[in-house]
Parts: C-alpha cells; structure tokens; sequence
C-alpha cells in the first residue's frame, strides 16, 4: 500500500511521532481542538524514566539560575527557548499542570528550589510533585534519610553524608543522619524493583506493616526522605503515609523505574485514552509521504508490513539521542534516523571529547532546527515543509539534563506546534 | 538438534540485545512479574540473563514468562524481548525435557483443529464432562490441566459444515476476499466466523473460504518448534490456493500475529509463502475501519445504546495497529467502548491453562475481569478466542469478538443482549 489513505470525516488529522512528554501532551491539546490525532510510538515514552518533576531552567554556564523566567535572555540564540518564549513554556506548564491535577503536582511557583537527588546530590527545578515538596532544601532543616533493605538502588548512608556536607547557596546547611528498615514487599522477596515495592504500599496491608518500621527510626521534629516508592496507582499513598506516620516525608527520585515519572505517565496515558487520541504503540516510523513541500502521510512499519497514515500535520516528537532519533555511526556522522532531517552537525568528531568527567560534550546540542512556529528547517533556513513541526528532545541547541531545561523545552514546543497548527481556529 | 532448535539457539546469540539500554521499561509493564516473585521480570530472564547462556539454559525462571509479548511492544529500543524469551524457553525445553505427563500436555493443549476435531460429533457429552469438577480435578492431578481454567465449548456444528448448509449469500459487488477462521473459529468460536462472514457479505464481498488447519501459534508456544513451522506453511499453502492477490481476513487475532510476524521471528521462518500472506492478512476490524475510513463503504449503523468494555489481547497489541475495534466499535451511534487499559488477561494462549501457572494467570487478569464486571455485567469485547474464555470464566460476562457488535448494528441479527 503505497500513497496515504484517504479518510472518511472533515476534522484535520495529526499525526504524533513520539509518546513522551512533548508527543501526549501535542496530542492530548490536539484532541481538544477536535483534531483526530494518531500518535505513533515505537514503545513507552521516556517520561516514565524521568524524576517526575518539571524542569524549566536550572543551570546556566555553570551556576544555580533562581529565576528561570528571567534566565531566558541570557540564552545564546541558538537555544531552543529563543524560538518558544517565555509565553509558550508558561503556558505548557500550566497545561500539564492541569492534566496532571494537585494530586500529582504541586503549585507552580516562580523560583527553583533545590531537592535531594539519589546520591544526595542538590538538583535544582521549578515544580515537583505533592510528595516531594518536604525535601526542599533549608537551612538547619533536620533530616532523616530513611532506606529500605529490600530496595537496593537506594544507599541512605551515601545520600546522607552527602547532602550533609554539601553548603547551600544561601549559606548554611541541612542537619542530616541517616537510617534503614527492613521491610520485604513481598513474601520470599528479598530484592524488589521501586515499582514493585511502590504497588505494594498501593495495599492497605503493606502501608500499615511500613508506617510501624519508619516511626521506628524516625525521630519527632525530623522531616524523613524516602526512596520513592510511596504507592504508583494511588496518588495519595504518600498522603496517607505522611499523615499516619505523623512527620513531613518526602520522596527522593530514583534512578529508573522511576516511580514518579511512571505516576505521570500513567496519568497522560489516561488522557490520551480518554480523549480517543488513536495510539498506534509497537509501530515505527520509516518516512514521510509529500506532494511538494505539504506532508501528506506517514509511513509506518507495523506487523505484517508498511502501513501509511494519510496525516494534514505532523508533530515530530521523537526524543533525541538517548531514544535513537539521532545517532551517531561509526563514521562519527550524525543524522535524525527516522526521517533523514537536516541536523546542525553532521561530524561528531570535534564534538566528543575524550574527558569523561569534563565539560558536556557538544555533541549533544545537536539536533533539529525550527523556526518560531516549530516548523524543521533546512540548511538554508527555510521550513522544509508547511506541515512538519518539531517538539521536545530532538530540537538542537540545549543540553538538557545539565542545564535542567528537558520538560519545559518539551512542553514549550509541543504548545507552539500546537498553536500553529491550530491556527485561526477558535481555542477550545 | 533441528533446524528449527538451532534457529533458536543462533538467533539467541545475534538477537537485539545490544539495543538494550536497561531503562526497566519492560520490567514495569510485565504482567507477571506483576503479580508473582517467581518470574524476576522479561529484563532479568532475557537481555541480562541472554549473556550468561552460551546456547545453554541456566535460569529456569524463564518458565514463568507467559509470552504474552508486552515487553517487546513496550521497548522503545526495539529489543525484541518476547521473542528472545521464547526462543530460550524452546531450548531449555529440548535441554531439559519436562516431566511425560506435562510433556504429553502441552502437545495436547497445543493441538486445537484436533481437540475440535474430536469434541464436535459428541459435543454434548464433551461438554458436561468438561464441566464435570471431579473429573477436572482428577485431569489436573494427572496431566497438569488446571480444574478451575477455561475450556471452550464443544459446538455440534462445524463453520465448514454451516457453509454446506446455509443458503447461497447475496451476489458480491465488490472482489473476493478470503476469510482466515483459525482452529477455533472452526470448531469452537464458529457464531464469531459466520458472523465476520455475514458482514462482509453485507458490505459486498465475495468471501472465500478455503479448506485449512492450524497456524502453528499454540505449538510455537509451547516450544514444539517443528510441528509449528509445518503447520503455519500448510495453512499458508490453504489460504493461497484461491487467490494470490487477494486480502485475507481473520476474526482470530492471535492467529493473525502469529502469521504476520510471529512465525517469521520466533521460528525464523523466511518462506516467501509465509511473507506473501503476512504482508495480505488484516485482523478484522483493521481490515474494516481501513475500508470505513477509505470513504469507499459507508455502513448504515443502527442506534445502539450501549457501554461496551474492550480488552485488546496482548497477541493483538503486539501488532503495533492501535485498537482499530474500539474506534470500529464506536462508529456505531450511541456507542460508548471502555477500554481495559490492561496488558493482559493472563491466559496468554494456552499459559493459564497449566495447573502450575493457573494462579498466576487469574491473578494477571484479575483487573480485566474487574473492569469488565463494573462497565457491563451482559456484553464485553475482546479480539481472539481464549482470551474470550478466560475472561467470561474469570468475569461470568458472556463477551464476543467486537464484529459480533457491528453484525448486529447493521440489522444482521438480533440476539445480543443490548
């Protein structure tokens, strides 16, 4: 089957390629504008794999940025921000916000706050979940790191020691110590994966059995730090946790499965379920169909052979290098593996260098260039087609998980490709 | 060894292990490792334990996978961990044989054309002797069958001998096409066949339907790689001989993966027989929503009032199509599908049927049978057969393949509680 098929209906279709933050949260808007979005995933999204906070700038040339809002002028204009504006990250926040509801986040304030991470680092970001909110870093806060024998990616002695020498930027530190509880998730179990542990604190009977264990070894006036693990399906297991333990806790992202990022995931997927956006998972991407410059279809390989989806739009969402989007061969030649886009260095060789702990390696600047609207540029700087947006991780010019910008550079283009897409139609 | 083991054995070695970049993204879909501590998860058993085997099988956890294939649709690597699992569990079979009597079941339970076969002339004795518990239970204590697990029902009516006996269909108006129906649309699940055939002939098609057997999926499963390879290319033989050109159908979701891609990657068949008719066949409602959406055939759907749950199979997932039935379904005016959100419903083929996996099986499909209960205690949806079986036991709602619903929203038939 060759050339897109045709569709019965008026409403203009969409196709999402990508289901991480930036894909479901195009597709979810996309639905509310009556559009029929087909979101197209080789597998999960990596928002489940992330600390399930949102991150809109927390580093810049090396130091701690309190006001991320007011950073985005001092970005080189290379920068994927330069291009999406302070508006449209505001506005994605606020819209993943909603989605996500008080349950799953916090207010969103308008400073970064600093959190302990698993190895007790300090990491700063701009929104973090309800139950993480206690583990905001002040001066002279007394802390008890409290681990789980059963849960051995967590170390309470290290995140302890660490955070208890780190000093603050504004001076002073946290009074930290540290302790465990041995508490199986379930019979003849003796090492459980954070999911695991976390859908066994969703039961009534495990929260009761792990309230007794940390009141135990936590101390009155100590606020305790958790791995997180405090119940997935159940939003409000930490809630109840907290409030039966009778002390502030506080959850500490781990490395994946990530408890937190998973909760988020779960809960876009909801939407997406119950917005009918059409998902197509366990399907790749090969190419693109056109007449001239309009895409009028993508060409997806499923089970069985080729399939094309007759598209008037495409979001390009697909992650960056750590998804396969953009890979580098043994040649050091970079290229955008799903499509063939124009990437903004093409040799990898003078962008790696060989200092493992140094400075970032340039490499992952790389990308996809857009104009304002989100649209993939050529290497003139002309839109390659009306009709090809690009959002989140493939856009060149940011590395994010130094300077903390992932979720807001995600949620930021997914809104201004949606807007352009949606263009002169009332808002919903 | 045979070829079909060392295709296995070879293909262990070169697999898409490097692609793993242990994100767990598997470990936290799986619905086992879900819901029991013997099984550590289709990470630990395959890409981490994939290095230490060398062709040889060292982890017999492995046993407890029930290749229901969500890891691999998952993988956003594209690490074809299901498939791996699989092949090292055939291995660790042929290494390792299991006990005679649970040997001797598996070649049974994987056998469907001749269980069906066998069940049809005496269909009501079949049928009260399955539901017989003591006999269950003395069939549990000597091969391993496991009482409480789902049987079909025997019907006295073969779908070949309601094709000799039914009155001439309509003339066609548009081309053949030819109709798939699986073992169990044959002999078991045949009102699923009729009534996928009565549509299309209600849309216009001239349906063929050629002599056929088995595809190989149950035996595949169950690590009889060489019965399954001969199996899948005789059926292949049988659906080209009327036509080389022309689209298969199939109501037997199941049967349908394990033609387009099952086959081909887990038993490394490569006949170009079998990619003719992979890259041809379209699961049913795949087949209909491209010819609705195509504005070619526009079907007169009745109203029907209706809150219909929908659990896709984890063999339909795995065909990385979406779920074509449930906006099939609710083309269908006053349609409203709930769908399970659930991977699987935990009889993965012929997995739940085993008396030592029976537990672990109801415990995976717990949540569909919840789901299912609290939508519509009458009617629920779901694409192929056994899953059908396991979730009317574990739910006591009757539920049908979804063309069931668009037979009778076109007028076709009347007889669904609705």
């Amino acid at each position: 089957m060759n050339g897109p098929v045709p569709r019965r209906g008026t409403a203009p279709r969409t196709v999402v390629v990508g289901a991480g933050l930036a894909g479901l949260v195009s597709a979810i808007l996309l639905r509310r504008h009556g559009h029929q979005v087909v979101l197209v995933a080789k597998g999960l999204g990596g928002l489940q794999l992330s600390q399930g906070t949102i991150d809109v700038l927390g580093r810049l040339d090396g130091r701690l940025v309190d006001d991320p809002w007011a950073a985005f002028d001092e970005l080189p204009d290379s920068h994927p921000y330069r291009r999406i504006g302070v508006e449209a990250v505001r506005r994605g926040v606020d819209v993943l916000a909603g989605l996500l509801g008080p349950d799953l986040l916090a207010p969103v304030g308008e400073r970064n706050q600093l959190y302990p991470t698993a190895v007790g680092a300090l990491r700063p970001t701009l929104v973090v979940p309800p139950s993480m909110a206690a583990g905001a870093a002040r001066d002279g806060r007394r802390i008890v790191i409290v681990g789980i024998d059963q849960v051995k990616d967590f170390h309470p002695e290290l995140v302890a020691g660490n955070l208890a020498r780190t000093e603050l930027p504004g001076g002073g530190r946290l009074q930290v110590r540290h302790a465990s509880i041995d508490l199986g998730a379930r019979p003849g179990e003796v090492d459980s994966s954070p999911v695991v542990y976390a859908r066994a604190l969703d039961q009534a009977h495990t929260r009761e059995k792990f309230v007794r264990a940390v009141k135990a070894v936590a101390e009155p006036g100590e606020v305790i730090g958790l791995p997180a693990v405090l119940g997935v399906d159940d939003p409000l297991a930490w809630a109840d946790l907290q409030q039966r333990i009778g002390q502030p806790v506080f959850e500490i992202a781990l490395q994946p499965p990530s408890v937190p990022g998973m909760r988020f995931n779960q809960a876009l997927l909801a939407h997406t379920r119950r917005e009918r956006v059409r998902t197509m998972l366990g399907a790749e991407v090969i190419g693109l169909v056109n007449e001239g410059s309009t895409v009028t279809g993508v060409r997806v390989q499923t089970a069985g052979g080729e399939r094309t989806i007759g598209c008037d739009h495409v979001v390009h969402a697909p992650g960056g290098f750590e998804s396969g989007a953009l890979a580098v061969d043994s040649h050091n030649r970079v290229s955008e593996t799903i499509f063939g886009l124009p990437v903004t260095a093409t040799d990898a060789t003078e962008l790696i260098h060989g200092d493992y702990w140094g400075a970032p390696q340039p490499l992952f600047e790389v990308g996809v260039r857009v104009d304002d609207q989100m649209r993939v540029l050529d290497d003139r700087g002309r839109a390659m087609y009306a009709n090809l947006y690009a959002a989140g991780g493939i856009l060149a010019g940011a590395i994010r998980w130094r300077e903390k910008s992932g979720e807001g550079i995600a949620l930021g283009s997914a809104v201004k490709a949606v807007d352009a897409i949606t263009a002169g139609e009332d808002r919903p | 060894m045979t070829d079909d083991l060392n295709h296995a054995r070879d293909e262990l070695m070169r697999a898409s292990l490097d692609h793993c970049v242990k994100c767990t993204i598997c470990e936290t879909q799986c619905p086992v490792a879900r819901v029991t501590p013997l099984f550590p998860g289709p990470k630990f058993v395959g890409p981490q334990a994939e290095r230490f085997r060398h062709g040889e099988s060292v982890d017999e956890s492995l046993d407890y996978c029930s290749g229901c294939g969500i890891c691999t649709h998952v993988c956003p690597q594209g690490v074809k961990i299901a498939e791996l699992n699989i092949m090292a569990k055939a291995v660790m079979k042929a290494d390792q044989p299991p006990p005679v009597m649970k040997g001797l079941r598996d070649q049974v339970i994987s056998r469907t054309t001749v269980m069906g076969k066998a069940m049809t002339p005496v269909a009501p004795v079949a049928n009260a002797a399955l539901g017989i518990g003591l006999l269950r239970k003395a069939v549990e204590k000597v091969v391993g069958v496991a009482s409480g697990a789902p049987m079909p029902t025997a019907r006295t009516e073969t779908l070949r001998a309601w094709l000799r006996r039914r009155p001439a269909p309509p003339a066609a108006t548009r081309e053949p096409i030819v109709f798939f129906h699986g073992c169990a649309g044959g002999y078991f699940e045949v009102e699923t066949s009729k009534r996928t055939i009565e549509v299309l002939e209600h849309l216009g098609f001239q349906v063929l339907v050629p002599k056929q057997g088995c595809c190989g999926l149950a035996q595949q499963s169950n690590g009889l790689f060489e019965n399954a390879r001969t199996s899948v290319l005789d059926l292949c033989d049988a659906l080209r001989s009327v036509g080389k050109e022309l689209t298969i159908v199939s109501s037997s979701g199941s049967c349908t993966g394990m033609l387009k891609h099952e086959a081909h990657h887990i038993l490394g068949v490569d006949d170009p027989r079998l990619l003719d008719v992979g890259a041809r066949i379209r699961e049913t409602s795949e087949f209909l929503l491209e010819l609705f959406e195509s504005g070619e055939v526009l079907p007169e759907f009745r109203r029907v009032e209706a809150t219909i749950p929908y659990h896709q199979p984890c063999q339909v997932k795995a065909q990385g199509m979406g779920m074509p039935a449930l906006t099939l379904m609710e083309m269908v005016p006053g349609v409203r599908v709930v769908e399970s959100g659930q991977p699987c419903c935990g009889i993965a083929g012929t997995y739940g049927l085993k008396e030592e996996k029976y537990d672990i099986a109801q415990a995976v499909g717990k949540p569909v049978f919840e789901m299912v209960k609290a939508t519509n205690p009458d009617l629920a949806t779901c694409d192929t057969e056994t899953c059908r079986w396991q979730i009317e036991k574990g739910s006591g709602v009757r539920t049908v393949h979804p063309i069931e619903l668009l037979h009778f929203a076109l007028g076709l038939s009347d007889d669904l509680p609705l």
